[in-house]
């Protein structure tokens, strides 16, 4: 069409270059990125972002106050359990089991429920953060690893220390009995103390030592009784005088 | 202590009657076809259309521009229609079928003649359009895997985003802006016509403040 256009304007008018350079550059959307003008290049160095400085890379520095972290329901659940707990029992051992199944803890805890002795189990995290406002703070130590603790309302520390003899992986570490702290070998001790009733019939016969044994001695054969007052007299008159020769 | 995440409840997700994606026509139903020009901008620059969600939750959403054509559609319809559970997805376009027409001389042609025939149809799409959104009782990640898996086969690239990246991307966007610590931007560069930019800038630049070229859109850019 251009070709016929051309012959006919030839054929009117004058000279027209047969050759017609056309120059054309890509459009504005390529395929390609198209190469950017220097000096825009330019610009868009110049105009590039700089971000904020940044204090410091999270993690340089330690922080200097610890973020309490608020208790979810169960851990609030668990502490009003605890408290509970350290308020009815007398008895609370720390005990710990590594390598013990279910089937010996079932055994255990059977055991154990006999005697009136409860096990439970709590995470150390929230043991930790309850001993800490509490009286109890120095059973915190005991608490590290694999615990479990044995409760119970009366301290029935010999049938407990003969089913833990028999399981010989769990451990005792140490128990808080009637608002003291023992040791292992305190237990021990504990144990080997006589039981209240024998201890409280001692103390009885103790005081009234004197008293029976005045009634016992009235019981007796009124011959004997002179008898042991003649030699008391003599012994009082003749006390005084050896004791000056024994001076002297 | 171990703690458990409660899992999203998706009582209030209503998932429509055809969850599946429509088939999209090759050839749009005209009276008169009628050749186009080439009109390259409704490629150039960021979307203004069909840039943020809808009914759904997760969407492929186009990070450049360029044109998709039948075989792009029946790609994704295929793979999502294939892979997706109608119980419990849904899709839906947010493409147009094909509507704009390309045309193409014969192979072996001269310069000359005229305008070559129609040869197909294409939508175009701009950077920041959303083509697909999906929705449904899932989680972004049993979604995602399907999804960039449609996003790579995509003649621009492609990202899979929920509503909360969109929303964190222009955040990140307007962040940037205000947060800038240079004292020289783009748009005062251009707008003043400093150092006479106006030369080799075009118009196009004046508008998205050296964001976008061409096609393609430069990250990091404020």
């Amino acid at each position: 069409m251009a070709a016929t256009l051309c012959v006919k304007l030839l054929q009117k008018q004058g000279w027209l270059p047969l050759a017609q350079s056309v120059r054309h550059g890509s459009k504005a959307v390529t395929r390609h990125r198209k190469p950017m003008h220097i000096l825009k290049q330019k610009i868009m160095a110049v105009t590039k972002y700089i971000p904020p400085p940044r204090a410091a890379p999270p993690g340089a520095y330690p922080s200097p106050t610890r973020r309490v972290q608020e208790d979810n329901g169960l851990v609030k659940l668990m502490k009003r359990d605890l408290k509970n707990l350290f308020q009815d029992c007398k008895m609370l051992a720390v005990v710990q089991d590594n390598a013990s199944n279910a089937e010996e803890m079932v055994i255990l805890k059977h055991r154990l429920y006999k005697h009136g002795i409860t096990v439970r189990v709590y995470p150390n995290r929230v043991m930790h953060s309850f001993l800490s406002d509490t009286v109890y703070r120095n059973m915190a130590p005991l608490f590290i690893g694999p615990t479990v603790m044995f409760v119970s309302k009366e301290p029935k520390v010999t049938p407990m220390l003969t089913t833990l003899r028999s399981s010989p992986h769990v451990t005792l570490l140490g128990a808080c009995i009637d608002n003291t702290l023992l040791s292992a070998e305190g237990v021990l001790n504990y144990s080997k103390l006589p039981s209240v009733t024998v201890v409280q019939g001692e103390l009885v016969s103790g005081l009234t030592m004197l008293t029976s044994s005045t009634a016992a001695t009235l019981q007796r054969h009124p011959a004997h009784l002179s008898a042991l007052l003649q030699q008391y007299i003599t012994q009082q008159t003749a006390g005084p005088d050896s004791s000056a020769e024994e001076a002297t | 202590m171990k703690m458990f995440e409660i899992p999203p409840d998706y009582s209030d997700v209503v998932i429509p009657e055809k969850p599946k994606l429509k088939f999209l026509d090759k050839v749009p139903t005209l009276k008169k076809v009628k050749k186009e020009m080439k009109k390259l901008r409704d490629i150039q620059g960021p979307a203004k259309a069909a840039n943020s969600f809808t009914t759904g939750q997760y969407a492929v959403v186009a990070m450049g521009g360029g044109y998709l054509h039948w075989g792009h559609m029946e790609m994704m319809r295929l793979t999502i229609n294939r892979k997706f559970d109608s119980r419990t997805t849904f899709a839906r376009w947010r493409v147009n079928a094909p509507y704009k027409p390309i045309t193409r001389k014969g192979l072996g042609q001269r310069m000359g003649g005229g305008k070559g025939a129609i040869d197909h149809y294409v939508t175009p799409v701009r950077y920041g359009r959303l083509i697909l959104e999906v929705g449904g009782k899932v989680e972004l990640g049993e979604v995602e895997h399907i999804l960039t898996e449609v996003a790579k086969k995509l003649p621009f690239p492609a990202k899979v985003m929920s509503r909360e990246t969109l929303e964190a991307m222009q955040n990140e966007q307007a962040a940037m802006e205000q947060n800038n610590q240079n004292p020289w931007t783009f748009k005062q560069v251009v707008q003043g016509n400093m150092l006479g930019i106006r030369r080799v800038c075009s118009p196009f630049d004046l508008h998205h403040h050296g964001r976008f070229t061409g096609k393609f859109h430069l990250p990091g850019r404020v």
